[in-house]
């Protein structure tokens, strides 16, 4: 004991002249306040003051208050600067665990020299100028035995191997070596990571024009232009090449279902499942004009012909067949899931389309420098500076992971909390206001009045409150997502009105209500105004309790189904299709971040509900 | 239901209206209910369309699984809670208390599907010790195996509806007691020089059990109770996971019979408290 440091006295010498040192400054500048014993202060001071003086004190009521806000910012704040479209979905990003490093390139591969960028769905792939490849971004897949192996793990074979060729299909890669040989590796349900067995003859007599890698499926295009497609074909028919094609082709721009072939005679054909993506024009199909480039995005194709001039069909969401106007010659051109993008003779970029993920907030850098190739597939776009270094934008990542149908989580937790916290805190609102009629009248007038008041306040306390609330929102839910806030509110507050009508007959005999009837003070002035502050506080106390159950509740009967109608998120629905043990096991960020907001609310807001309800406690001021 | 092409129209509307006799639709509102209440004391609940028998018959299956799942809960519920809570408020301000009192606020504020999942990604998908939920086959015959399958389907939700139940109670067990401790005749027995334990167990506890006493018939009525929730994700075919199905489904029959029955339970259960609580205290007397 005698070693510690506090114990030391001519530290504590020090401390003490350092104390009185600095209460003579501040004598100097701030008015002393003298000591006050409790009943004096109790004298001075209004109970609210001293309420706040408790709750201050209250280290764990601090936390909680702090959490809280920071728990509201979080939500309201960041609904505010980051809007969400309720419509919005993208399935091709599904289940995406969490992850912000899509187009975290390595410094490596630019030190090496570019050569050639691919990007799956949450990962991209590079190869150096050394012919080395690199894997970042994040793994988009859970990896299940047979079915799928790691993207960041490349084969030893292809880190040996002189590569010169690597593509990423959505949620795979493949790499071609110099003598022929064909790799792959992520996502292989459909087999279309793994070299078929009449493709590996073809590639070992004949030369590789280009690798393709799409949607569930992968392509090689040889030099003498043959096409071959294998992976999920079964409903797209990819697979199967027109014969009139076949071996006259030149360049394929690849889409999820279909694909757009470039012929040698500058005409184009598409195949795949009839869509709006099939309706090639006239001019394209005859001849009248050729056609020397080609992009596809999702369901849309834009072709260059050798005049410079481009033409454009297909799905026109986002506006991707209205391509901007443009001041010079087009060099060559790309295009990702929903967006076009051009690279221009003078080293300049043009791209447009879809702005869900902030693709078309492009970096200032691009304009800055000349371009000399631009390498655009999915949501990840990449510039190749004529200095030999790059310029990534578009979708950086997802922060919480995505959901079934490719929505980012974070935007949707930021609304559901939004959603959540208001819905929680009118339901209270609701319900207090209804408790306060019912406890202050009932409490105040006494007799027939009370007795009738309290009778129905018992029939609203006998029903039974979770089976209620299912059965009231599963009937009268639909036109209102957040129709549970007003039951929730109808429904729970029998039990605050009991407790304001016990406290209200606690003061209704205190001699000041005497006082104010004696002076003739009308029975509504007596309840609003000498009544009502004395028991507000025991009422924030009840409200704050209340409303972390009111967050529990609402998230629980969100996630069963019965609270908040989807889409409009709320913390409890987001969890409403996690229920599967397949989500549990694979997709863990789909239930345990949302629960952990939920957790995180309640616990705060049950930590200052707490530490109020100790500040006023009576026993607590004994000094 | 009747794909017959032959049908036409007003075969529809015969058969339609055949129905609406049928179930007494035709008849005003104020005699369809009083009809109703009539079967219903009669103990005719009506038809389940979920279950497509008479809702009586389908509400007896969940009825008493929900039971011997509560059964297990309450039990531990009350093994747990009692002692727990009266060592806490005898240590109050220890490192025991301490652990307890963050122990119930954390638990308190945990969703109960939350507290559901992370058992299942725990114990079920980790370590493999559980099902994830379900409902054990009844096909082995009544062996030994067949009821330790039973406890293994049980074991999660049991886990996960004591945890709820923990948080609340503990805290009110304390409070009970620390209330208790500190009346004036704690500080008679200790200066007659009783021991602590006389004193704790027979002269406080036996005070504390007052207010005690209104928890532990909640609980026993509970055992009829349903957790819609945490049933509904262990999918355990308790009287809960029927309402949600019976709800999901517009089985309406079914969700009014189990209303009702939720509700006269519960006056029950508020009636049972109030004559115990005068049994229990003879400070209080009935009026």
């Amino acid at each position: 004991m005698e070693t510690k440091t506090g114990q030391d006295p001519v530290l504590k010498r020090q401390t003490g002249i350092l104390q009185s040192f600095f209460s003579m400054i501040k004598r100097l500048f701030v008015k002393d306040k003298p000591q006050l014993s409790a009943l004096e202060e109790e004298a001075i001071q209004t109970p609210a003051k001293t309420v706040m003086k408790n709750f201050l004190r209250h280290k764990l009521g601090i936390l909680g208050l702090v959490g809280f806000i920071c728990i509201l910012a979080f939500s309201f704040v960041g609904s505010y600067l980051k809007p969400i479209n309720l419509g919005h979905m993208e399935t091709t990003l599904r289940n995406i665990r969490p992850g912000y490093n899509y187009l975290k390139y390595p410094s490596q591969l630019v030190k090496e020299g570019v050569k050639t960028i691919s990007s799956g769905v949450s990962f991209s792939v590079g190869l150096s100028q050394a012919g080395n490849v690199y894997v970042w971004g994040t793994q988009p897949v859970y990896l299940l035995e047979g079915f799928s192996t790691s993207i960041h793990k490349i084969p030893e074979e292809v880190k040996q191997a002189n590569i010169v060729q690597v593509t990423a299909g959505d949620r795979h890669i493949l790499a071609l070596d110099d003598r022929g040989k064909l790799y792959g590796w992520g996502l292989n349900n459909f087999q279309q990571a793994e070299v078929p067995t009449n493709l590996q003859s073809k590639l070992n007599s004949k030369q590789v024009a280009e690798i393709i890698g799409s949607e569930l499926y992968s392509a090689v295009l040889f030099a003498d232009g043959e096409l071959y497609v294998w992976g999920s074909t079964m409903a797209n028919r990819l697979d199967i090449i027109p014969a009139e094609c076949q071996g006259h082709i030149v360049k394929v721009a690849a889409s999820s279902n279909n694909m757009a072939l470039l012929l040698d005679d500058g005409t184009v054909r598409t195949t795949g499942i009839e869509n709006v993506f099939r309706r090639v024009p006239e001019e394209l199909q005859d001849g009248s004009a050729k056609i020397v480039d080609l992009a596809s995005s999702y369901r849309a194709v834009l072709a260059l012909d050798d005049q410079g001039e481009l033409h454009a069909w297909g799905d026109t969401e986002f506006g991707i067949l209205n391509a901007p106007e443009i001041p010079s010659k087009v060099k060559a051109m790309a295009a990702g899931k929903n967006n076009m993008t051009l690279l221009l003779d003078n080293g300049q970029v043009v791209y447009w389309g879809a702005d869900h993920y902030n693709q078309l907030r492009l970096p200032p850098r691009l304009q800055q420098k000349p371009v000399a190739k631009v390498f655009s597939t999915m949501f990840q776009n990449y510039a190749l500076h004529e200095d030999g270094t790059l310029t990534a934008w578009g979708n950086k990542g997802f922060l919480f992971g995505t959901d079934e149908q490719g929505r980012d989580l974070f935007t949707r937790i930021i609304h559901g909390g939004r959603i959540s916290l208001t819905v929680g805190a009118i339901s209270v609102v609701i319900s207090v206001i209804i408790a306060l009629f019912f406890g202050m009248t009932s409490g105040f007038f006494g007799g027939w009045v009370d007795n009738l008041l309290m009778r129905f306040t018992d029939v609203v306390m006998a029903v039974p409150f979770l089976p209620i609330a299912i059965t009231l929102s599963a009937v009268v839910s639909g036109k209102v997502p957040e129709m549970i806030m007003v039951i929730l509110g109808i429904l729970g507050w029998p039990g605050t009105a009991r407790l304001i009508r016990a406290q209200i007959l606690l003061e209704r005999e205190k001699d000041f209500v005497l006082a104010a009837r004696a002076l003739g003070v009308k029975y509504y002035n007596i309840i609003i105004r000498h009544i009502l502050p004395n028991i507000f506080n025991l009422v924030i106390v009840n409200i704050t309790l209340r409303y972390a159950g009111s967050l529990l509740t609402e998230a629980g009967l969100s996630f069963l189904g019965f609270g908040v109608a989807p889409p409009t998120p709320s913390w409890g629905n987001i969890l409403q299709n996690a229920q599967s043990s397949a989500v549990i096991e694979y997709y863990w960020w789909r239930w345990l971040i949302p629960g952990l907001f939920v957790v995180f609310a309640a616990l705060s807001v049950n930590l200052v509900g707490d530490a109020l309800r100790e500040a006023m406690d009576p026993r607590a001021n004994q000094k | 239901m009747m794909l017959n092409p032959g049908l036409k129209a007003e075969h529809y509307k015969a058969a339609y209206d055949a129905m609406t006799i049928k179930l007494g639709l035709d008849k005003s509102y104020p005699e369809q209910y009083v009809r109703w209440i009539g079967n219903t004391f009669q103990g005719e609940l009506g038809w389940s369309t979920l279950h497509n028998r008479p809702v009586k018959d389908a509400i007896k299956e969940p009825l008493k699984n929900t039971i011997i799942l509560n059964i297990f809960v309450i039990i531990l519920e009350l093994a747990i809670t009692l002692p727990v809570g009266i060592k806490c408020a005898v240590k109050r301000g220890t490192r025991y208390d301490n652990f307890w009192q963050v122990f119930s606020l954390i638990t308190y504020s945990m969703p109960s599907f939350f507290i559901a999942l992370s058992l299942i990604f725990i114990l079920a998908i980790r370590l493999r010790w559980l099902p994830p939920g379900g409902m054990p086959l009844t096909i082995h015959g009544r062996n030994f195996a067949y009821y330790l399958s039973w406890l293994k389907y049980m074991a999660l939700p049991i886990i996960t509806l004591t945890i709820i139940s923990l948080a609340g109670t503990i805290r009110y067990v304390r409070n009970a007691m620390i209330d208790a401790l500190t009346q004036d005749y704690i500080r008679t027995a200790r200066s007659k020089g009783l021991s602590e334990k006389v004193v704790i167990y027979s002269h406080a506890f036996r005070n504390a059990l007052i207010p005690v006493s209104t928890i532990i018939i909640g609980a026993i009525f509970s055992l009829f109770y349903g957790a819609a929730i945490t049933e509904t994700v262990f999918a355990w075919n308790g009287i809960g996971h029927v309402l949600v199905k019976g709800l999901s489904n517009r089985d309406f029959m079914l969700v009014i019979s189990m209303n009702l029955f939720f509700a006269m339970l519960s006056i029950i259960a508020n009636f049972v408290a109030d004559i115990t609580y005068g049994l229990v205290d003879p400070r209080i007397k009935l009026e």
